[in-house]
This record gives structure tokens, C-alpha cells and sequence, in this order.
């Protein structure tokens, strides 16, 4: 957190972030493996903010119901959330920075060693770094999607934002008419910088200008009305991260 | 068919377990018949709550720890707020258990 506060208050790097805009880091996805097997139940009844539920099943998209036999943990510093598995691997979720996930990582194998298995922390790896920041300024979707068609899918009645695959590096943003940008799928911090670098002068080339009437139900901007009749009054609200999983108990 | 123990925790469920546990070693009751009762106290305690029991209460405090294992939450909560429609108290430290009634119906 401190990190964060320190990049917030000195001048931002033009040299490393051209645009001046840096993105927020916002979540860490870890793993490490902590080589030992585990009894979840024994756990369960004896740490603190555990949760472990063996009939819960985890839903996919595609609607596959698969067990899920993790005891969820959490701690509130970091503020993350574990996932511990009977095989002794676990994935740590929540942290604001690499250093933050690592070491909260560090304080649950400590809290397994505590209840008395012989936990290490092999291989912790950065699984997943989620970033987010606001070029604040409003975009065209639809032009965007047309010229980047290769690498865009908007689907404006399925999700409100366009889902952007940049091939180098392989990151995956989500680039929202209001102008709010999510990256995610960096391993590197500096994969989502380069990522929101290169997505920058996209972004600019398909500003959306000034509206010519008031705020009706036309949106005629140069060169762009909204195709889709039923959406031609969508706000700039939309800014929402969104996960394909959820669990659900039977 | 099943039943939740937890209200044998009570005060009241405390004092008829105390209470049959004393029969039971002076041998004017058997062990069984303990137990029956016991599970009566059960069945009477969830029947009374659901049915005879009207009144809602709000409880807002900080939570310390919590607890999921074997379907049964376990709380505890700092300087709870219990809200009545009448009344309020504030309690320092206060453990809840809580059991999923749909539970009893399977």
C-alpha cells in the first residue's frame, strides 16, 4: 500500500508511461506450494475466518459442476483471501501489489505450520496481475471494433465493454464507452504497462467527440451514431470487473 | 430423524441435561430414556422458536472471527448492537452459532 501512495504522489514517469496515465494495480492472483498434505477439516475447526464447505460445487460458464474441497481463509493484512487444497498447494487472491501478495502468501503457510504441518513455500509464482485507470475521456466502441476487428469483440446486448485480446504482450483489457480501462492477465507489472501503452493512441484515435444536441436520445457525434436503438442512451456508468465463477451448494 | 443440538448449550438446555444426567446416576432413570428426552428438547426447542416466536432482532457489531465448517456458522462478534422494536443493548463480545434449518427437512 505504501507503494501505491508513493506513485500517486510523485510526477509520473514520462519516459517509462508516455500516455501520463498509470494504471492502478487492483488484484494479484498467486500460487505457492506448500509440499505438504493437508486435513482440511482440521483446519477448518482450527484457524480463524475459515470457511470449508467439501459439498460445495464450483459453477463454470459452460455450467460443469465440479467439487470444490478448499478451505477459504482470509486475513486482513494484506486483505486477501486463500484458497488451501488438500495437496498442499494454495492460491492467494485480494493483494494490491506483488510484494503484498507474496507476503501475505508467507503469513498463511505460517498459519498452517502453526497448526502443526510442516508447511513450505515452494514455487510461489505471480499467476495473474488485474490493473485498471481512466483515460477519461468518452470512446467509440463500435469504431474501435470495426478497425481492430482482429483482436475486439463487443457485444453490447451481452456486456457493456469491449473485450480487447492484444497479441503482444498477450493481455486481455476491457475497454468500457466511458473511458475506464481494465487489464489483466499480466504475469509482469510491466506487461499491463506496456499493454495500456500500446492500447493509448487506439484509444485517442477513437475518442468520441462532443455531442451536438443535448442529452436526448441521439448521440451524434462525427462520424458516429450508436447502431443499437435499444442502447442509444447508455450512461457512462459502466465500470464493473466481472468473474466466470461462482460456487454454489447443493 | 435428525436433530440440532445446539440448543442444549442453553441455560435450560444445560439445566436438563444437568438435571437427567443426576437421575440417570442415582438410577431413576436409564440412559435411553435420557437421551429420548434430550431429543424432545430438540424437536420442542426449533417447533417453539418457529412457530411461537415473533419478535426480530438486529444485531450490528464488528466481526472478529468466523467460522464454516459441517454447515454450522460460529461468529463472534465486538461491541454488538442488538436492536429490538422497544429496546437496545450493546454486548462487548458475543459468539453466535447458527445452523441451516433447510438442513432438517432433508
Amino acid at each position: 500500500m505504501a507503494d501505491q501512495a508513493l506513485e500517486a504522489s510523485q510526477p509520473v514517469d514520462l519516459t517509462k508511461h508516455p500516455s501520463g496515465i498509470v494504471p492502478t494495480l487492483q488484484n494479484i492472483v498467486s500460487t505457492v506450494n506448500l509440499d505438504c498434505k493437508l486435513e482440511l477439516k482440521s483446519i477448518a475447526l482450527q484457524a480463524r475466518n475459515a470457511e470449508y464447505n467439501p459439498k460445495a460445487r464450483l459453477m463454470f460458464v459452460i455450467e460443469s459442476l465440479q467439487r470444490f474441497a478448499a478451505v477459504i481463509m482470509r486475513i486482513r493484512e494484506p486483505k486477501t483471501t486463500a484458497l488451501i487444497f488438500a495437496s498442499g498447494k494454495m492460491v492467494c487472491t485480494g493483494a494490491k501489489s506483488e510484494q503484498q501478495s507474496k507476503l501475505a502468501a508467507r503469513k498463511y503457510a505460517r498459519i498452517i505450520q502453526k497448526l502443526g504441518f510442516p508447511a513450505k513455500f515452494k514455487d510461489f509464482k505471480i499467476q495473474n496481475i488485474v490493473g485498471s485507470c481512466d483515460v477519461k475521456f468518452p470512446i467509440r466502441l463500435e469504431g474501435l471494433a470495426y478497425s481492430h476487428s482482429a483482436f475486439s469483440s463487443y457485444e453490447p446486448e451481452l456486456f457493456p465493454g469491449l473485450i480487447y485480446r492484444m497479441k503482444q504482450p498477450k493481455i486481455v483489457l476491457l475497454i468500457f464507452v466511458s473511458g475506464k480501462i481494465v487489464l489483466t492477465g499480466a504475469k509482469v507489472r510491466d506487461e499491463t504497462y506496456t499493454a495500456f501503452e500500446n492500447i493509448y493512441p487506439v484509444l485517442t484515435e477513437f475518442r468520441k467527440n462532443q455531442q451536438w444536441y443535448g442529452s436526448g436520445s441521439f448521440s451524434i457525434g462525427i462520424g458516429y451514431t450508436c447502431p443499437n436503438p435499444w442502447i442509444r442512451n447508455i450512461t457512462n456508468q459502466y465500470h464493473c470487473l466481472y468473474y466466470f465463477v461462482f460456487f454454489h451448494q447443493l | 430423524m435428525a436433530t440440532f443440538e445446539l440448543y442444549r448449550r442453553s441455560t435450560i438446555g444445560m439445566c436438563l441435561t444437568e438435571t437427567l444426567d443426576e437421575m440417570v446416576q442415582n438410577g431413576t432413570l436409564s440412559p435411553e430414556l435420557a437421551i429420548q428426552v434430550l431429543v424432545q428438547f430438540d424437536k420442542s426447542m426449533t417447533e417453539a422458536l418457529e412457530t411461537q416466536v415473533k419478535s426480530k432482532v438486529s444485531i450490528k457489531g464488528h466481526l472478529h472471527t468466523y467460522r464454516f465448517c459441517d454447515n454450522v456458522w460460529t461468529f463472534i462478534l465486538q461491541n454488538a448492537l442488538f436492536k429490538n422494536e422497544d429496546s437496545q443493548e450493546t454486548v462487548g463480545r458475543v459468539k453466535i452459532v447458527a445452523c441451516d434449518s433447510k438442513l432438517l427437512t432433508q
